[in-house]
């Protein structure tokens, strides 16, 4: 009897350290001693911008590997960095604050018109493509669209009046067939920054547009997030130069050269370049000078768009 | 101190409860705070993995304004977030939630590799502790940076307490509960046990009219809704129908407990009105008790009868003259009777369980002990006549010893049957000696026929002598003397022919007065030479008796001559006679002032041959043959001595007195 008393004594003893966790030895921190956060970058920094067609995250993930590949090969201190929208970007290259824009055709033919920019590569598409083009989609449920004409009078999203596969393209296409701008009930561009492609077709499979307009590939991004057998493309546009890598104006030609030669070195079939270029989503880069990108400015002028604004 | 069944029960059940309750609230309270601490985790965690999601645009961007707008939210979801912070990949900070600068400690205090997921460490800042949860921001696999969060481990503890403190308080209530209620059951079954208990010392104390199993609240008769009141069951309100034999419900099997409770077990009036273990052995109780107040009284019935039996067996036994012992196999002696008792001159406590080594002289024991061993081998009875000398008297005893035979053949002991003979053998020896005399009486007959010629042929020479001689000389004397001598003789040698001779019975009426008048003159004169004078009262107008004369005077001759040996010398004889009208008898009183009798001697003095006259004197016959003779008449003889008050009808006082009353005879 009375171990068993000194038994539930005990218990009865061991009640105050119920809820302890002995296992949690707290480290001793001094949190009085402080200081101020300073980030100065270095003054030699190669700043590197992908035209922000899509999120940063997919920005960074398309182009990181490639600005430590030209970073590796070149030397210079490339630093990518991530403009919010179009308009940022091809402020920021009038700014100096892009040294290599990575842009469409449209932008760069803006950015040279307007500060100077000089395009010396672009890229083949995957498909060894050295163009691209615009695709004009609807929800495949949408039996009133069959054909461009069907468009006439129909709500039309666009990824930015800045962009090339997604508005510019596309608006050229429609002006070729005899719709204008003002034919549409509503233009709208897709909100950002970032992911603007992808958000055309959202807002279109979510029913908010009727018809969208995008650059041809965009379905392969989004195929993660919507079923893409729901979007029906309409139509194609005519090919166009593909997306070009330009410098901005007094830049180092040196520079320049450097990482020009570093992007032709690229080799899709070199196990080390591979992976950087399918990251990348394109198979190589070619030479490239501000020639080849007169027909987009014809376009431009064409569907009546001023470079200026 | 030794604990009661109730106190038990409640130390025991309140302890276990304690212990259930002290193991519950350690289980839970470790439980739930292991889930509170586990849920503050992985909100940190949860909070720490959402943030680095979100600041991967703004840091590609580095736009501090929306990673500051981050933080701060995220500090503004609950005050219990001290603090966030933002380290870019050279683990620098780039925005932080603190006023006045960035800590440096805490930039390296707690680090994530880019393998885990998070890292969580406990931080003590002094004023409190902090759990600091490092979680990696990638992009794909490219780490880009890391997320710090400060989460205030004081107001988890508090919720802890809170918790900790509400179970606490929830299981006290619950033992509270549990103890009431278990001490209201704990009671009922304590209470019931108490009354058992109560019952059990009732019934020790013998006290068999006990009720322990409660009252129902329906019994068989309502159930069944039965009105055989002739059943044993019926309005039986203490016991159970299905311990009850006999009982008359027409699905009741016959017979007692042990044969009927299967059937039972199956009935309506058994599911609705057995109890619980307690109750079943409270009823199983009562009847039991019942049961043990039948067999004690029939118990007591035969030990009453057998009580009898033994003491009728035993007053048959003591009664009996005749001595009687049982002895077992070993001797030794089981039972006696006072007869035996007597024999032996010890009690009966004093036998039992004795043996013949105990109770008699060495020799006698070794002589019995054969006699038992032989019975024992030879299984026969023994019959002999044993003398018992005592240190007072010797005794003569018949006795009888036979086995007895017990159920497989075997003599298991030896009942000794006796008697006291010795009278018998004292009558022997007086029969023969009584056949010795009647031999001497028949050759004194003889010698006194042969000789009463001489006596007369003498007598009549002396008288014929007598005449010649002058009556003053000396030879006149002489001659009268042989004359007188001779009469003497002569009636001596009268007598014995009397006494011996067998004469036929003449019966007359007679007058007692005259018949005593002609018998003292017979003894007188002899009496006189001793100086013992007879006294005589004679009552007048006495009636008659009828009788034989010549008896009547030899009665008078025995008693006249008894009361003379009773004087011995001078001293008087009264005589005197009376006449009972009630009775309608004749009364002779004699009476003498002799030396009395000996209380003890009275009751013998009429018995054949008892005399306390010395040898030669006397034959013990006389009183005896006047016994005899008076009660031949009818009459009767009472001796007293000394005499009362009744009895004592003369003057002087007298020594004894023998009252002798013949029926009278009335004309």
């Amino acid at each position: 009897m009375k171990k068993f008393l000194s038994a539930i004594i005990l218990l009865m003893g061991l009640l105050p350290s119920v809820g302890c966790n002995q296992d949690e030895r707290p480290v001793k921190v001094d949190l009085s001693k402080k200081e101020q956060v300073n980030l100065k970058e270095s003054p030699d920094v190669i700043t590197y911008a992908y035209l922000p067609q899509y999120s940063h995250t997919v920005s960074y993930q398309r182009h990181h590997l490639l600005v430590e590949f030209l970073r590796r090969e070149t030397g210079l201190n490339i630093k990518q960095i991530f403009p919010d929208t179009f308009e940022h970007h091809i402020k920021m290259v009038g700014q100096d604050k892009i040294d290599i824009s990575y842009s469409n055709p449209f932008i760069y033919v803006k950015i040279a018109h307007r500060y100077g920019a000089q395009a010396f590569a672009r890229i083949v598409e995957v498909y060894n493509q050295e163009s691209f083009r615009g695709q004009i989609i609807c929800r495949a449920d949408n039996h009133y669209i069959k054909t461009i004409s069907d468009c006439l009078g129909k709500s039309w999203i666009a990824v930015d009046s800045t962009s090339a596969g997604g508005y510019l393209y596309a608006l050229g296409y429609f002006v070729e067939h005899g719709i204008q701008k003002t034919d549409f009930s509503e233009i709208s561009f897709a909100p950002g920054p970032g992911g603007k492609q992808e958000g055309v077709v959202l807002a279109v499979h979510a029913g908010k547009y009727d018809i969208g307009t995008i650059r041809e590939g965009t379905l392969n991004v989004v195929a993660d997030k919507i079923d893409t057998n729901e979007i029906q493309v309409i139509a194609r546009t005519p090919l166009y130069p593909s997306w070009v890598y330009a410098s901005r104006a007094g830049l180092d030609t040196e520079i320049v050269k450097k990482i020009k030669t570093a992007m032709l070195k690229l080799d899709y079939n070199k196990k080390e370049c591979k992976h950087i270029l399918e990251a990348a989503n394109f198979i190589r880069m070619i030479s490239s000078d501000d020639r080849d990108f007169d027909s987009v400015k014809k376009l431009a002028a064409t569907v009546g768009i001023s470079l200026d604004e | 101190m030794k604990l009661g069944f109730r106190s038990k029960i409640y130390l025991g059940m309140f302890s276990l409860l304690l212990l259930l309750g002290f193991m519950t609230l350690f289980l839970v309270s470790r439980i739930m705070s292991e889930s509170l601490l586990e849920e503050n985790r992985n909100r940190g965690i949860s909070i720490g993995v959402n943030l680095a999601a979100l600041m991967v645009e703004p840091m590609l961007a580095m736009d501090f304004l929306r990673m500051k707008t981050f933080i701060d939210q995220t500090v503004q979801l609950s005050d219990d977030i001290f603090y966030t912070f933002v380290l870019n990949a050279d683990k620098n900070p780039l925005v932080h939630t603190f006023k006045g600068g960035f800590p440096i400690d805490l930039k390296t205090v707690n680090s994530v590799s880019d393998r885990q997921k998070f890292s969580i460490r406990l931080l003590d800042t002094g004023d409190q502790l902090i759990y600091d949860y490092a979680v990696p921001i990638f992009i794909g696999n490219d780490r880009i940076g890391t997320i710090r969060l400060g989460l205030l481990r004081t107001k988890v503890r508090k919720a802890i307490n809170r918790i900790v403190l509400s179970a606490f308080l929830s299981t006290g209530f619950v033992i509270l509960i549990a103890g009431f209620l278990g001490a209201f059951f704990a009671r009922t079954v304590t209470r019931r046990i108490k009354i058992l208990h109560e019952s059990t010392e009732q019934a020790l104390r013998g006290n068999l009219d006990i009720h322990t199993a409660p009252l129902l609240d329906k019994n068989c008769w309502d159930i069944m809704k039965c009105d055989k009141q002739e059943c044993p069951a019926y309005e039986n309100l203490h016991h159970r129908c299905w311990y009850t034999a006999g009982t008359l419900c027409p699905t009741c099997v016959e017979g007692e407990y042990a044969k009927k409770i299967t059937s039972c077990q199956k009935c309506l009036v058994y599911r609705k009105c057995a109890g619980d273990e307690i109750q079943s052995f409270a009823e199983s109780f009562d009847t039991m008790t019942q049961s043990l107040k039948a067999h004690i009284l029939e118990q007591q019935n035969a030990e009453k009868i057998l009580k009898n039996q033994r003491e009728l067996l035993q007053t048959i036994l003591d009664v009996i003259p005749d001595f009687v012992s049982l002895q077992d196999s070993q001797f030794v002696y089981k039972s006696v009777n006072k007869a035996f008792c007597k024999i032996i001159g010890k009690s009966e406590d004093k036998i039992i369980g004795k043996t013949n080594f105990d109770l008699f002289t060495q020799k006698q024991a070794e002589t019995y002990q054969q006699e038992d061993l032989e019975i024992f081998k030879m299984s026969k009875p023994l019959i002999k006549e044993s003398k018992l000398v005592g240190p007072k008297e010797t005794k003569w005893l018949h006795v009888v010893k036979i086995p007895v035979l017990e159920a497989d053949g075997k003599v298991g002991g030896i009942l000794c049957s006796g008697r006291d003979i010795t009278e018998l053998k004292q009558v022997q020896e007086l029969l023969s000696q009584s056949q010795k005399m009647e031999a001497v009486g028949q050759l004194t007959a003889g010698i006194a026929h042969e000789i009463n010629t001489p006596l007369g042929i003498i007598l009549g020479y002396a008288q014929l002598l007598l005449e010649d001689a002058t009556a003053d000389g000396q030879v006149y004397q002489d001659l009268t003397m042989i004359e007188k001598q001779t009469k003497i003789c002569r009636k001596i040698v009268s007598d014995l022919l009397r006494f011996s001779r067998h004469t036929e019975s003449v019966i007359a009426l007679l007058d007692i007065n005259q018949l005593i008048e002609e018998t003292i003159p017979v003894v007188e004169h002899t009496f006189k030479l001793d100086r013992i004078t007879i006294i005589r009262y004679y009552g007048s107008d006495l009636p008659s008796v009828k009788g034989d004369k010549d008896k009547f005077k030899q009665v008078f001759i025995n008693l006249l001559g008894n009361a003379h040996d009773a004087i011995g010398t001078a001293g008087t004889i009264h005589i005197k006679t009376d006449y009972d009208k009630k009775n309608n008898e004749v009364i002779i009183y004699v009476g003498d002032t002799g030396s009395g009798i000996a209380p003890g001697e009275i009751d013998r003095l009429f018995d054949p041959f008892y005399t306390t006259k010395p040898v030669g004197k006397g034959t013990g016959l006389g009183l005896s043959v006047t016994f005899g003779i008076i009660d031949d008449h009818g009459g009767r003889i009472k001796v007293e001595s000394p005499p009362s008050i009744t009895s004592n009808v003369f003057d002087k006082v007298q020594s004894t007195v023998f009252i002798i009353r013949f029926p009278a005879v009335h004309h």
